[in-house]
Parts: structure tokens; C-alpha cells; sequence
């Protein structure tokens, strides 16, 4: 099979070169003029081609053409965008005026769902489709992340990292894992779309449930996101150019707002004075920094060759001759000034970010054959130093007649993708927990200066500020790091009519991604907490996913019955390759030009690789439609798949949904109801299929046996090791496939003429069978992977709302509103029996556990105990119930954690005690509702849009807090400006904590409700100003099109949230809404050109 | 023409393929990576390998708690250090400190681990149902010898840390009811016949020196009858121990002549090891580097110390107190070093650059090789400076954990530099070392023996820690007032004085090596002894806000909780939870 797949590419290329051939040249002969009208007056710009030739011109600004003419009775093929095509006979007319209707309602659009082609009238299941002109001005340089509040029932979670991927789920999330919608490109499964240019792309399709989705079965249970990349039409147009270009930049806003040096010092030494008072001993103050008076005294240096509070000059010139910063040429000798004005971490590791994308397009078409070719640019830098986006891709799309009967056609896209820079797991999508660089610059205590005073960089070396790194440092280490992929993606498709109305199909799609990447770890020397060597990193890896559809689909109508019937077969892999990596340490030079895995040092040198070989899928599907009388609609999906994921035992499954649709407003008794457009009654009843949650290797037991679990020193060398082995995996071999079953009830309305649209959905889908790791006990070795069973339940349900509203507000201003709204309900059903909730995923950040999948919640809910505010007086202690979180027999401890400013714990089980079993739900992180509003107004040659997004209903647990607003959090770090309105006596009702050393139960060591925040939010996406040129300054230079527009992003974001920003996604369903270092999405500003000729 | 000649080619094509892709069952038959079914390891290769998997565990591969080192279940429980660092790092051994744990959290990962141990010894000793026939009777023998032996010691420190855990050996697994079994069985006697059958089996001289060899398992067994208080079986085997026993390297057992050579890792396997782990550095992992210890350094060195982080593990001003020495050499067996008069003076509260001069009293020498504290030359670093090494003294208190610690000149060699923290070293931790023979030999000679045959063991490890050539210089100077002496006969006179002298000796001579909370424990003083600890340390002058009010329960804290996710998942009726959780 794998010859006949390079092969079938081999062809691919050389259909590519043949349309370059296909230049026709036809003899002039006689003339017609005419007008082009739409409902507002004349068109300028429209294409008028000859059919079945490349002959043709375009409407001048009046809406006025003329062109020669051959032949007796040619046709004209007039089209403009946003208006419906037109084929019409001259005859021997030689005054032709044509009136065009627009293209615009949503209701009249076609359906790529990738199988087939379907006319939205005739849909039955659930389906949105995205414009892509709405998404032009975003500057995003991920497909996925541009659908956020574009589509109902989707959910985008995302941040500000160029180039990262988002947390996209279509109608909630079906399993504790792999909830990632299905990606299909020109027809092509893929796992990821960041390396389609967002100009390149025709429609964007989301199926939705089951109806519309199972034509994808195998792995459409989470929704089903469909792409389809530009094409020459399929009527004859001469060539045109677009270019779309696109240039500003990002604003990284302001941090949190932190202690300057002198509110530092003092509330350290309130600390110092709290701390003393609570545990009723005299207070002692001593901070290598600051002294140990009864006042702070803020030393002129923190920092002169290793002693730290140094109050008075310094004679530098003698310190320079001792300055080393090179922990290999023997001691550290730095002079750090400290920063009395406040260092701005944030601000110094942040910058304006420029971004441009450039694309250019050529399409045309011939009577024979049609293109599109497309050129595209994308460069973002991230508001953080060195991280950047850059994406250069190079589209072909061609489809040839080989004759009437048959078609020959391919997409072929190469890209180069380079993301830098980035931090989190999943493709950046984890960033917001983890402790990095933008923690960082809230933990750097203001009065430690970015550099010291010979160039080095400053920080926690210099005593007394615990173990914040300087984040410019690290990022600026990231210099000479350099990564990236190289993608061919594409597909050949063959059709064959051999019948009438009976299209075979048969297509190949390939991806192969290859990628390369080194980097560098500077010697650190100006932290507390330094690596102790220069490291080096140097890897490979490629990958090469192929698919192979054959299709017959047949279309007839007969009389008042319409049958529309596709079979099909598949096989895929979804990719096999291998990555090879190295590092190294101590190279001999640090001249990047010098470094190779050669060069670094023999000892700690390390080479390893992986191999995989992705999961094969087999699947038949077949799909009926039937249509009677144009108002009765009844689709029957079934598909057959079966996946190398699972055992043989269960390796099949058989997915079937069925659905119907009533459009009523065929009926002759809606004929009076002239305000009713269109209306349609749609029903759905399917059953999905998923096994993305599931490890190919579940079905086996197996062993490994590598450096970190399992290998020994048993010849006692003391530098090497014999590798051990051990079991990695217990196997199941019963695992099957995970079933959704969907249920969705809707109807589409078009109403007023077009001017009111509504898509409404109610559904509900039930997960069952879910596969997860219930856990074994850990007798059986803790090391080996626990088998995926079927076992648990998921429900999700929700509500799909979509009206457009577009008409004239007088005569001269046109607006187009456009609401999308969903409302996700999700919660776990089910899990093991005796198992309340998944023992399995516990994450910790410093001590603190906030995550409980657990049943009757929604996935990755919030858990932990309730605060009821904070303590006042000792009475009211003594009152409460004991709160130790001790659960001995044994309660008479002299000390609890309680104290007066400290958390107090709701009793939940009301046994008199605070304890573990006292811990409660606290919150979710899935938006309840989430919303978009697009606004569109035109006057004349002007437009203005704005895009608001809304997420209503989540939670956010705000871990960041515990590291700024709590001292021994790492005492000595920096702390927050809130803690100013800490509780103390004089500040009772305080809702912070009173700042103090104590760690304990009672204060920052458990899980509680302060974390948890309110995270609804209302972002003001997009506003942006268009203007098109008149078509009179355009003619007299050749063009067709000119548009330019300015446009801001995230122009504002109401919310209550007290982190950066609250959009705070995660790496994994069962694990997400935790802000440790969230990457903000920020504002920005772009001016844009767009041109056709 | 051309075209119907690439249809003609294309649409073979498309035939061949849709005749290829029927679906045959090998085409969802994708073989496993990178990973080795069950019956490719029954070969001699694959039975050695998964011996090596059972030896690797015993650091505890990556779990700080779980390695047979013990530094906090065994030393911080047992008052030889507390938690140190930041109240905010690792904040959950805070409880664990003060006697507060609770059955969820860190108390299940040495669960997890010790059974990982034990999982991959029955997995050996399965693989040798079937081995093939090629190995030879005296491999397999070995190899099951080995492997009973690590079963033994994984289900010693189960025994000693919770107390009754489930027995699983290698007739039970997955799906053959091992979720179902009990922790309602004593264990002494598994871990008795473990024990036995390696000292039964195995060699003197083993094929590798870090595995285990017959008087390895000798030792093993004799401390398994001193736990269950066996006195005359545990004395006729260490006097074979002390007497024939060799190391697997083959060197007679004796004591190293320099104390701080013990803590070398150029010294590594040397005559007094016993059992060690054995530790490599550059390996390609730091799992392989004693993982255990990556962050018991002092604090904020830069290049000019050790570890440079995190300063855990801080030793506790008790036990810095109780090395004071009378002008006879002799430790204060009365309990008195802890007087005001004889504390060991400390720089809490001081700043660096604050003057301060160290103690001047009696010491024994073994302090300065035990505890970093300021003033004293910190291995061939620099005189430890203070409080700018200690990262939060309100916390930790003054000190500086030293005998697990790598030397300047060990750097990059017997170091390992490529993780985000030096702190990885190829020292081996002794989990028997002769010194610990022969204190526990002394002990069975004070219960069933002769007194004089117990102070001539306990005078043997004094003697070696009184060689003046270990004792820490300051170029020529000693660097502290070391004064230690031998013990009198008089103070083994009795059968109590001499309880009291041995019982003080192993706390000198084996602090921080992971035996006080277990040794207290056994004999009965757990709960007096700690508390007064805890007193001691929990007050306004040392580390209120650490250990203040805490205290430990008799009948309780003996023994760590079950984990309870462990008990949720098996059930309450299969694991009784201990007494007290």
C-alpha cells in the first residue's frame, strides 16, 4: 500500500505543473455593454468571463462593462463577491444589464463537511460555518483560536502566546481526556491546523452532533471542525491577485501591581511584628537587607561581592577589577545597587510586540481547469522577549477536467513553522500554571535592579529575597535558541463520473512534518537558586501521517423525491516517525557557532530516541438522505470503524445516528406567512465513537527499561549505570471504543426577508463507556501504567443560539448583527464503583491541591475547604469548631493553626473539627455561557466592526496569590500590593489574611476558597475601521479592490478576576483554571491593506 | 491523448488501491515501541535486568521520601533534624514534622515505591519459573537469593514505617486476587525467611560489588531479629558478621580509620560497607544520583558551596547540643547538654555580616563532620558563613546538614551538574555499615551477653571517631575544641548505663543516616524522648513558629497512616488503618 501512496503523490506533483500549461487564446469579435445592479445600486468590480474561456473584464464604478464577444451565442459568467453567480446567455443582444441578489444569508449557504457538499437548506444535524472575512482581522496566528464566540456551542480557551494552541471543545467535554475536536483540512484528517495560513482558508465548518458529525464516526465524538482552503471557481474567471496584508502590534499592558522598595521593607518588618504578636513572643527583626532595628533601613547596595545591606558608597573602580560573573572563573564578585525607585518586572520583561502577515493569492480558472496558489507571511513576536511566531506557507490548490467525466484535482501546502520561545504544556496551552517567567516578574522583589552596576544581571544572590530568578535573564537566555517544523500537507483526489448523477471518488492525503530544534541553558549566577553548568540541547524528530477515502456518492431527484446517498471506505494513520535528541553540558567555548552535541563536554553527554508508530484506523460510513417535496428531510448515518487502539476482542464499533427535518415554511398553509422566510425543524439521535482517550498500547502488558526508573550502579563505577527493567503497563485487551450518544432538537428561521435569522440547538450529549485508568492499588508496583477500563459516565448538555440581524438604518447605513450563544452544563456521571472521584489526578502546586474530578461535578472542579472569612478574636476561636486538620484520635494539640487574621474553615460535615473530610466543592472552571456579538455597520465606502466575547459562569483558582500574598510563601519574595488591606486589629473585616511567618493549616498550606475567583469576563475583541477605495480611483489604476482598515484587539476586558487575565485554559480536561503564570492576552493595534486585481 | 493516458494510469491506480485498503486484521495490528512484552525478558539478560530493576528502587527513584536514606521518616521524625528551607517548600513534610500527618498526601509515596520494590523482586523470581537453559543452577540460585534479599529489605522498612502491610509475593498479581490480600499478617516471619534464604544462598563474593552478598544478608537478618527484640539469635549472627564477614568487593569488615571518609564518594565501597546504594553521577539521569538528597544543601552558596539549594534537612540545635563532650571526652549521658550552660552556641539571629565566634566548648569531632554550622570550615568549601547560607532561620535554625554533601574537588566528576540543581552526587548510602554492626552487635551483647564484650564494640566505634587525623582543621589548628575519649568500663558496669551510652553512641556516630525515629521507636522511648525534643526545639528561643506546640502520641505516631487512597481503592475490610488515624 505504501508504494501506491507515493505514487498517488508522485501524480499529485505532476497535476500541479500541467496547469500551468492551460493558457487559452480566443479571437475578439463583437461587443456588449451593460449595467451590473445589486439591491443598493451599481456594482463595481464584478467579473464578467466568457464560458469556456478566460475572455472577460470587470464593471468599471458606474457598474458599467463592455466586451468583445465570439461565437453566436456565447454565455456570460458574471460574479462579485458577496453576490450570488450568474450565468446568462447574450443571445444576440448587445445591451446587456444584470441585476445580481446577495449571497450573504447564512441559511442559503453550502455545508463542506469534506465527505460531500451539502446545501444548508437540506441540513439535518447541527452545523455552524465561520466566515472567514469576520476573521481576517484577527491577528491570531491559529485557525482554531479565531473560532472563539464565532460558533456556538464552542468553547475557546486561549492566551496570549503567538502561536499557541488553545483549548477548543465543541459542546462540552466527553471524556477525562482527549476532548480535542477532530481537524479535517481539504479532507484530510490532522491533528493540529497551526500550519494553515488563516488566509488561505474558504470555510470553516463545525459539525456539531451526531447527525452531522458521524459521518466521521471514529473520531468525531467531540465534534468535527472542517476546513477547505481556497479554489478557482468552478465557472471560468480570468486570473485574479489578492494580496492581504496586515501590520501592527501588541501592547503587553501593565503587571500587578507589587510593594514598591520601601512598602517592602516595611511590611516585612510588619510581618516580623505580626509573627511575634500571634505566637506571643517578643518580636525579633533581622533581614540580611535590611537590618535588625526596629525600622527597615534600605540599604544603598544589596549586593557587593556576596554581602548583602550594604549601606554607604562603594568604590566601584576597584570593584571592577574584581567583578566576575562567570561561575567557571572562580568566585562571583558583583556590585547589585538596589533599585530605590522600584523595579517594574513585569515592564522589563515584557515589550511592544510587532506582528505583520502578508498573503497573496492567485485564482483563476478555465473551462478545463482552475487554481488557486497562495503565498503566505505571518511574523508575531510575543509581548515577552524572545518569544515569536513565525509561519511562511505556500499553497497550491488545482482541479482539472480530464474529461467530462472525469476530475483531477490536489491540494499541496508547504510550511515552515517556527515557534519560540513558548512556555506550557500541550502546545502552550498549559502556560497559565506553570511557575513561569511572568510568575517570575511577581515574585522578583521590586528592589532588585534588572542589571548590576558592570552589566551583569541582578538578583536573588544578593541575600534575604528568597528564590525568585530573574525572568530577564531568562529570557534573554533564550537568544540563540532556535526550533521549528517543516510541514508538507496535502491531498489528490480522482473523481469519476461513470453514470449520471453517480460520483466515485478516491484521494490520498499525506502529512509529513519534520522538525529540528537546539537550544542553550545559560550558566546561571545571579540567582539564589543557580543550575550549575551550561547546557546544550539538540534534537529531530519527523512524522508521516497518510489517509486513503474512496467514495460513491449518488444524487437523483425523481419527481417530488430527492436521494442523495454517499458509501465510503477509509484507512489512516495518524503518524508514524521517530525523534532523536541530545544534550550535553560545559562546552569548551560558548560560542554558539563553536557548540555541537561533538563539543560539549564527554561526561553527562546523552543521546536517545524514540520511535512510533501512530494508530491505524479502518471505517466504512455510508449516508442517505432523502427529501420529499422539498419539505421533508430524513438522513440515516452509519459508520463502521475499527483502530489498532484497541484489542481484536473489541476493535469495532458501529456508530449510527439518524435525523429529520420538517421545513415548514415549504408548506402551502405558511404561503400567507410572507415574514417567514425559511423555517426548518430539525431532530438528531446518534451515537458517536471516541478512542482518542485511550493508549495504543493499553491492550498489552509490557516492560521497559530505562536511565530514570530502572537503571543501577551495580558495579559501583559511580558514572555509569546497567539497565534494569521493570513492568510499564498492565494490559486490557476488552477495551473498547467510548460511545456519545447525542441528541439535538433545533430549527433555522430566516425570517423578515433575510433580515432575522435564528439557529437555535437544545442538546444533550451522554458519554458512557468512558475508558479511564481506574486505579490499581499500588501492591501491584506503582510503576506500571494501570489499565484504561470502560467504565465511567459523562453528561453534557447545553444550548446553541445563533441570530443575525442585518438591514439599513435609513438609506445610506447597513448593519449586520451577529449573537452567538451557548450554554454547557457537564458533569461526571459515573466512575468505578466505590470511587468517588479520580484519585488519579491530584495536582499539586507548592502544597496546594485544587483539582477533584468528581462525581455530580463538571471535570477539573475546584475542591477544597470554605473559607468563612477570617477569624477575629480569640473568642471567636474558642468558639469554633478545632480546625488542625489533623484527623488522629488524639485532638489536644496546644497549637492549632488558628489565630486571630487567619482562615476560618466551614464545619462541612458538622463533626466539631476541621478536617480533610471537611473539603468541598469550590468551583468550576467551565464557563456556564459564553457568547459573542458582532456588530457590522457600512455607510458608503465605510465600515465598522466590533467583536465582543463573553465567558459568564467559570471559576479561576488563583495560585499566584499564595506565592504574593502570603510571607512565608518563600519569605522574601515579592509581595502583592493587596496585602496592604490585610486584616490587623485596625483592620478587622479584612478579607487577606493577616501577614505573617505562621504557615500552617490555618494559612497558606491548604486548599481554600480564597484562591477561587470569580472568572466572567466580557472582552471587547475586536473594533476595526474599513474603508474601500472608490471604484473610480480603482479603475483608472487596473484595480479591483482596494480595502484598508485599521483595527484594535482586546481594546478592553471587564472582570472581577484579580489575576493578568482571565482567560485561563490548561494543558488537560481533568486539570485546568489554575493561574499560576498566565500569559495575558493583550491589546493590540493593526492597520491592514487588502487588494485584488 | 496525453490525458487519456494519465486517466488510464490514475485510474488503475485508484482501483489498486481501493483493492489494497480491504481491510485485512494485520493492518490494525500496529506492534508496541520501544517497549518489551513479558516474554521477551525470559532470557538470562532479561531475568539479571529485572533483578537490576528490583536494586534500582531502593533510592526511591525520584520520591524524596521513599529511599531507604530515610531522611525524613527516620531522621527529621526522630529529632536529628527538622524540615528546614522555607515554610512554603515542600510544605507538606511540615505536618509530617510535627506529628500532624495526615493519611493522605507524602505518606503514600514510600508505599508506592517500597511495593514498586517488592513488584519487580516477584517479577524476578517469576521470570525464573521459566528460565531458559542457559543459565545455570548457580545463577539461579543467586539471583533468586538476591532477589528474596531486596524483598526482605522493602518489606523491613514497610514493617517499621506502617507498621502490618499486605504480603505479596510472587504467587499473586493482577488479577489473581492481590488486591484482596490483607494487612492483618505479622511480617516479622516473611521478612525473617527472606532474609534467611540469602544468607542461606547467597555467595561471599557476589559477579558486581553493589550486590547484595551472604554477609550482607547476614547483617540484614541479625537487625531483623534485634527489631523483634531475637537478642541471642541476632548476636550468634553478628558474631559471625563481626568475626568472617567481607564485603562484596571482597575486604574484611572493618571501620574506616578516618570518620569523614565514610562521606566520600571517592571512598565508596569501602571496608565498612556493608549494604550500601550504590550512587553514579553523569549517568544520563540524576535518578541514578541520589535523588533522596538533591535539595538537603545550604542555601544560596553561589559557586562558593555546595548544592547551592534548597536548604532542607537543617539538623535541629538538640542534636547539634548532644555532640557537647565533658573534659573526660565523654558525651553528657545525663541529658544535660542541653542546659543553657551547655548548648552549643549558634548564630540564631545573626547576621553574616554580624561578628560571631563558634563555640569554644567540648565537642565530640564527629559534629563538625554531622553539621554545617557557621564559622567551621565546611568540607574544602569555606567556613560556613552563617545565615547567609540558611534560607530562613525563624524556620530552620542554624544549621547545615554535611555528611551526604559533595566535596569542591568532587565538582563535575563525582557530581552531577545536568540538572536545574547541582545536588546529585555518586556517594553511596550505607543502609548497613559496620559501625552500625558492631553498635548493634553491643546492643545484643548488653540483652543476653557480656557488658564487656559491648563496651569493647562501642569503644571501637569511639575510637575510630577519636583519630585526631579526621578531626576538621583550620590550617594546623583544630577548628573546634574536639575532646573525646573512650567509654570507662565503669560506664558498662550496668546493663542501664550501658543502654544509655550505646543508645547516645549510635545517635553520634549514625545521625542523619535515617535510624533515630525507628531506633526510639524499638526501644520504647519514642514518645519521651521526642516530646522533650519537641519542647526543646518548639521554644520561643529556637523554632517556635516550626515546631511550637507540637507533639508526638504514644500508641500512634509510632507508625505512619496507611494511605488512604490506598484503603479507598482496596477497601477498609482488606486495610485496617493504624491506630490512632
Amino acid at each position: 500500500m505504501r508504494t501506491t501512496v507515493y505514487r498517488l503523490s508522485q501524480l499529485a506533483l505532476l497535476s500541479t505543473m500541467m496547469l500551468l500549461w492551460s493558457i487559452v487564446v480566443v479571437a475578439q469579435d463583437r461587443r456588449v455593454t451593460g449595467k451590473v445592479t445589486g439591491t443598493d445600486g451599481p456594482i463595481p468590480g464584478v467579473n464578467i468571463v466568457i464560458k469556456g474561456t478566460t475572455t472577460g473584464t470587470t464593471t468599471d464604478v458606474n457598474g458599467t462593462y463592455s466586451l468583445s464577444l465570439k461565437g453566436n451565442n456565447p454565455t456570460l459568467i458574471i460574479s462579485a463577491i458577496g453576490f450570488k453567480s450568474q450565468e446568462v446567455s447574450v443571445g444576440n443582444r448587445s445591451s446587456l444589464d444584470i441585476a445580481l441578489s446577495d449571497d450573504a444569508t447564512a441559511l442559503s449557504e453550502v455545508i463542506v463537511t469534506g465527505y460531500t457538499t451539502d446545501d444548508r437548506r437540506n441540513v439535518t444535524g447541527a452545523v455552524s460555518t465561520v466566515k472567514p472575512r469576520a476573521l481576517q482581522a484577527q491577528p491570531s496566528g491559529n485557525v482554531e483560536q479565531q473560532l472563539q464566540g464565532r460558533v456556538s456551542g464552542v468553547t475557546v480557551i486561549s492566551n496570549g502566546q503567538p502561536g499557541t494552541s488553545s483549548q477548543v471543545r465543541v459542546r462540552g467535554f466527553g471524556a477525562f481526556g482527549g476532548n480535542e475536536p477532530l481537524y479535517v483540512v481539504d479532507g484530510v484528517p490532522v491533528g493540529s491546523v497551526n500550519f494553515v495560513s488563516p488566509d488561505d482558508v474558504e470555510t470553516t465548518t463545525v459539525l456539531k452532533d451526531a447527525a452531522a458529525a458521524s459521518i466521521y464516526g471514529a473520531r468525531a465524538a467531540n465534534g468535527v471542525i472542517v476546513i477547505t482552503t481556497r479554489k478557482g471557481s468552478k465557472t471560468p474567471k480570468k486570473l485574479q491577485v489578492t494580496y492581504d496584508g496586515q501590520i501592527g502590534a501588541t501592547d503587553p499592558g501593565r503587571g500587578q501591581a507589587m510593594l514598591n522598595p520601601t512598602d517592602f521593607a516595611d511590611w516585612t518588618w510588619r510581618q516580623f511584628r505580626n509573627t511575634a504578636s500571634q505566637a506571643g513572643i517578643p518580636v525579633v527583626y533581622s533581614h540580611p537587607q535590611f537590618g535588625t532595628g526596629s525600622t527597615p533601613v534600605i540599604p544603598d547596595y544589596i549586593n557587593v561581592g556576596g554581602q548583602a545591606g550594604v549601606v554607604g558608597s562603594v568604590d566601584l573602580a576597584a570593584a571592577q577589577l574584581r567583578y566576575n560573573v562567570n561561575p567557571a572563573a572562580g568566585s562571583i564578585y558583583q556590585v547589585v545597587k538596589a533599585n530605590k525607585a522600584g523595579t517594574d518586572w513585569y515592564d522589563a520583561i515584557t515589550n511592544v510586540a510587532p506582528l505583520m502577515r502578508h498573503a497573496l493569492g492567485f485564482t483563476g480558472s478555465g473551462e478545463a481547469g482552475r487554481y488557486y496558489v497562495g503565498f503566505s507571511a505571518q511574523d508575531q513576536k510575543g509581548i515577552l522577549i524572545n518569544n515569536r511566531f513565525k509561519r511562511y506557507s505556500f499553497r497550491v490548490n488545482t482541479e482539472f477536467d480530464l474529461s467530462k467525466k472525469v476530475r483531477l484535482g490536489q491540494n499541496l501546502q508547504f510550511t515552515y513553522l517556527s515557534v519560540l520561545g513558548q512556555g506550557g504544556g500541550a502546545g502552550g496551552n498549559g502556560v497559565a500554571a506553570d511557575e513561569n517567567d511572568v510568575l517570575q516578574a511577581f515574585r522578583m522583589p521590586s528592589i532588585i535592579p534588572v542589571y548590576d552596576e558592570f552589566g551583569g544581571y541582578g538578583g536573588t544572590a544578593a541575600k534575604g529575597f528568597n528564590n525568585p530568578r530573574n525572568p530577564v535573564a531568562s529570557r534573554k537566555g533564550l537568544d540563540n535558541n532556535r526550533g521549528f517544523n517543516a510541514i508538507g500537507f496535502g491531498n489528490v483526489y480522482l473523481e469519476v463520473d461513470p453514470i449520471e448523477n453517480l460520483t466515485l471518488r478516491s484521494a490520498v492525503g499525506l502529512n509529513y512534518s519534520s522538525g529540528y530544534n537546539f537550544g542553550y541553558s545559560r550558566l546561571q549566577y545571579e540567582n539564589s537558586e543557580n543550575n550549575s553548568a551550561f547546557g546544550y540541547n539538540e534534537g529531530s524528530s519527523f512524522q508521516y501521517a497518510w489517509t486513503l477515502t474512496n467514495t460513491a456518492a449518488y444524487k437523483r431527484k425523481f419527481g417530488v423525491h430527492v436521494v442523495d446517498v454517499i458509501a465510503g471506505q477509509e484507512a489512516l494513520n495518524t503518524g508514524a516517525g521517530r525523534n532523536i535528541g541530545g544534550n550535553g553540558q560545559n562546552p569548551f567555548s560558548i560560542d554558539p557557532n563553536f557548540i555541537t552535541l561533538n563539543t560539549v563536554s564527554p561526561t553527562g553527554r546523552n543521546v536517545g530516541s524514540n520511535q512510533f508508530k501512530g494508530v491505524n484506523f479502518y471505517s466504512l460510513f455510508g449516508r442517505l438522505n432523502y427529501i420529499y417535496n422539498d419539505k421533508y428531510i430524513v438522513t440515516g448515518v452509519v459508520r463502521r470503524d475499527a483502530s489498532s487502539r484497541f484489542g481484536a476482542n473489541n476493535r469495532t464499533g458501529v456508530f449510527p445516528a439518524a435525523s429529520a427535518a420538517w421545513r415548514i415554511s415549504s408548506e402551502p398553509f405558511m404561503k400567507d406567512l410572507t415574514w417567514v422566510t425559511e423555517l426548518k425543524i430539525r431532530g438528531g439521535y446518534g451515537i458517536m465513537g471516541n478512542s482518542n482517550n485511550v493508549d495504543p498500547n493499553n491492550q498489552f502488558s509490557l516492560y521497559d527499561g530505562n536511565l530514570n526508573n530502572s537503571a543501577y550502579d551495580i558495579n559501583g563505577s559511580n558514572s555509569s549505570v546497567i539497565n534494569g527493567y521493570y513492568r510499564s503497563r498492565i494490559g486490557n485487551p476488552d477495551a473498547k471504543w467510548e460511545t456519545s450518544i447525542t441528541s439535538n432538537i433545533g430549527f433555522d428561521g430566516s425570517f423578515f426577508n433575510n433580515r432575522l435569522e435564528v439557529i437555535l440547538d437544545v442538546w444533550r450529549k451522554d458519554t458512557k463507556d468512558l475508558l479511564f485508568q481506574v486505579p490499581i492499588p499500588d501492591v501491584i508496583g506503582g510503576f506500571a501504567a494501570a489499565p484504561s477500563v470502560n467504565i465511567g459516565k459523562m453528561r453534557n448538555q447545553g444550548i446553541d443560539l445563533q441570530v443575525i440581524a442585518r438591514g439599513k438604518i435609513g438609506s445610506e447605513v447597513g448593519y449586520e448583527a451577529n449573537i452567538t450563544a451557548s450554554v454547557l452544563s457537564n458533569k461526571i456521571v459515573y466512575l468505578a464503583p466505590n470511587l468517588t472521584y479520580l484519585t488519579t489526578v491530584n495536582p499539586g502546586f507548592r502544597g496546594i491541591n485544587p483539582i477533584r474530578n468528581q462525581l455530580g461535578y463538571s471535570i477539573s472542579s475546584f475542591y477544597g475547604y470554605q473559607t468563612l472569612g477570617l477569624f477575629q478574636t480569640q473568642a471567636e476561636i474558642n468558639a469554633a469548631p478545632t480546625q488542625d486538620g489533623v484527623v488522629k484520635s488524639d485532638a489536644g494539640k496546644n497549637i492549632k493553626g488558628e489565630g486571630v487574621g487567619r482562615f476560618r474553615f466551614a464545619d462541612i460535615n458538622n463533626d466539631g473539627r476541621i478536617t480533610p473530610d471537611d473539603r468541598t466543592y469550590l468551583g468550576s472552571p467551565v464557563p456556564k455561557f459564553t457568547g459573542g456579538l458582532n456588530l457590522r455597520f457600512t455607510y458608503k465606502a465605510f465600515d465598522v466592526e466590533m467583536y465582543g466575547y463573553t465567558s459568564i459562569g467559570n471559576k479561576i483558582w488563583n495560585q499566584s496569590k499564595w506565592f504574593t500574598d502570603f510571607y512565608p510563601s518563600f519569605a522574601g519574595a515579592a509581595i502583592s500590593e493587596r496585602v496592604k488591606q490585610s486584616w490587623s486589629p485596625e483592620n478587622m473585616g479584612a478579607t487577606i489574611p493577616i501577614f505573617e511567618a505562621a504557615s500552617n493549616f490555618s494559612t497558606n498550606s491548604e486548599a481554600n476558597s480564597y484562591y477561587v475567583e470569580d472568572g466572567s469576563y466580557f472582552r471587547m475583541q475586536n473594533l476595526s475601521f474599513g474603508y474601500n477605495l472608490p471604484s473610480s480611483i480603482l479603475s483608472r489604476v487596473g484595480l479591483q479592490r482596494v480595502r484598508v482598515f485599521v483595527s484594535t484587539n482586546n481594546l478592553f476586558t471587564i472582570t472581577k478576576y484579580q489575576g493578568l487575565d482571565p482567560s485561563v485554559g490548561g494543558s488537560a480536561d481533568t486539570n485546568f483554571g489554575i493561574d499560576v503564570g498566565n500569559y495575558p492576552i493583550t491589546r493590540s493595534v493593526l492597520g491592514g491593506l487588502s487588494l485584488a486585481f | 491523448m496525453r490525458h487519456n493516458k494519465n486517466l488510464l494510469i490514475l485510474g488503475a491506480a485508484a482501483t489498486l488501491s481501493l483493492a489494497t485498503v480491504s481491510c485485512k486484521d494485520s493492518f490494525l495490528e500496529v506492534p508496541v515501541t520501544g517497549q518489551l512484552a513479558g516474554t521477551q525478558l525470559s532470557s538470562k539478560a532479561g531475568i539479571e535486568g529485572s533483578l537490576i530493576g528490583a536494586y534500582s528502587i531502593l533510592n526511591g527513584r525520584g520520591d524524596r521520601l521513599a529511599s531507604f536514606a530515610n531522611w525524613v521518616w527516620g531522621g527529621i521524625r526522630g529529632g536529628d533534624a527538622n524540615k528546614g528551607t522555607d515554610p512554603g517548600d515542600f510544605s507538606t513534610i511540615n505536618p509530617i514534622q510535627r506529628f500532624e500527618t495526615i493519611p493522605t498526601g507524602d505518606v503514600g509515596g514510600t508505599w508506592q515505591r517500597k511495593y514498586e520494590g517488592i513488584s519487580r523482586a516477584n517479577t524476578t523470581l517469576n521470570l525464573l519459573k521459566s528460565a531458559p537453559a542457559d543459565m545455570s543452577a548457580a545463577d539461579k540460585t543467586r539471583v533468586t537469593a538476591e532477589a528474596r534479599f531486596l524483598r526482605g529489605l522493602y518489606y523491613f522498612d514497610l514493617k517499621r514505617i506502617y507498621g502490618n502491610t499486605p504480603y505479596i509475593d510472587e504467587t499473586v498479581d493482577y488479577g489473581t486476587g492481590i488486591e484482596k490480600v490483607k494487612n492483618d499478617q505479622d511480617l516479622w516471619p516473611k521478612i525473617e525467611a527472606d532474609a534467611k534464604f540469602a544468607y542461606d544462598n547467597l555467595a561471599e563474593t557476589p559477579p558486581a560489588v553493589g550486590r547484595a552478598n551472604k554477609w550482607a544478608a547476614a547483617a540484614q537478618l541479625a537487625k531483623v531479629y534485634l527489631y523483634q527484640k531475637k537478642y541471642t539469635e541476632a548476636k550468634a549472627l553478628f558474631d559471625l558478621v563481626i568475626a568472617n564477614g567481607k564485603t562484596s568487593n571482597g575486604k574484611k569488615y572493618g571501620l574506616v580509620p578516618k570518620f569523614a571518609d565514610l562521606f566520600k564518594a571517592s571512598n565508596d565501597n569501602n571496608e565498612e560497607s556493608v549494604f550500601v546504594i550504590q550512587a553514579a553521577a553523569n549517568t544520563g539521569s540524576t535518578n541514578n544520583a541520589n535523588p533522596e538528597f538533591d535539595l538537603n544543601y545550604p542555601y544560596n552558596t553561589g559557586p562558593n558551596g555546595p548544592g547551592n539549594c534548597c536548604g532542607f534537612n537543617q539538623p535541629s540545635f538538640e542534636y547539634a547540643n548532644s555532640f557537647r563532650t565533658g573534659a573526660n571526652g565523654l558525651p553528657l549521658l545525663d541529658g544535660s547538654y542541653n542546659t543553657a550552660a551547655n548548648a552549643v552556641k549558634t548564630d540564631m539571629g545573626v547576621l553574616s555580616k554580624e561578628a560571631f565566634t563558634p563555640d569554644a566548648g567540648n565537642v565530640d569531632p564527629r559534629l563538625d563532620h554531622t553539621i554545617g554550622r557557621r564559622g567551621l570550615p565546611y568540607l574544602d568549601w569555606q567556613d560556613h558563613p552563617g545565615a547567609d547560607w540558611i534560607r530562613n532561620q525563624p524556620n530552620g535554625g542554624p544549621y547545615s546538614p554535611k555528611k551526604f554533601t559533595y566535596y569542591k574537588s568532587d565538582r563535575g566528576s563525582l557530581q552531577d551538574n545536568s540538572s536545574w540543581t547541582p545536588g546529585y552526587t555518586a556517594l553511596n548510602f550505607p543502609i548497613i555499615r559496620f559501625a552500625d554492626v558492631l553498635l548493634m552487635a553491643a546492643e545484643c551483647e548488653i540483652e543476653v551477653g557480656s557488658l564487656t564484650k559491648a563496651l569493647e564494640y562501642t569503644n571501637m566505634v569511639r575510637k575510630r571517631a577519636a583519630n585526631p587525623a579526621s578531626f576538621v582543621m583550620r590550617g594546623t589548628a583544630l577548628a573546634a575544641k574536639y575532646t573525646i575519649n573512650e567509654y570507662p568500663a565503669s560506664v558498662f558496669a550496668s546493663k542501664a548505663s550501658a543502654t544509655t551510652a550505646l543508645r547516645f553512641e549510635r545517635r553520634l556516630e549514625l545521625g542523619d543516616e535515617g535510624h533515630r525515629f525507628f531506633d526510639l521507636v524499638r526501644w520504647g522511648i519514642a514518645a519521651t524522648t521526642l516530646n522533650a525534643y519537641l519542647q526543646y526545639e518548639g521554644a520561643a528561643a529556637r523554632l517556635p513558629t516550626t515546631l511550637g506546640g507540637a507533639t508526638f502520641t504514644a500508641g500512634q505516631d509510632e507508625l505512619l497512616p496507611i494511605p488512604q487512597p490506598q484503603i479507598d481503592i482496596q477497601g477498609k475490610d482488606i486495610l485496617k488503618q493504624n491506630l490512632g488515624y
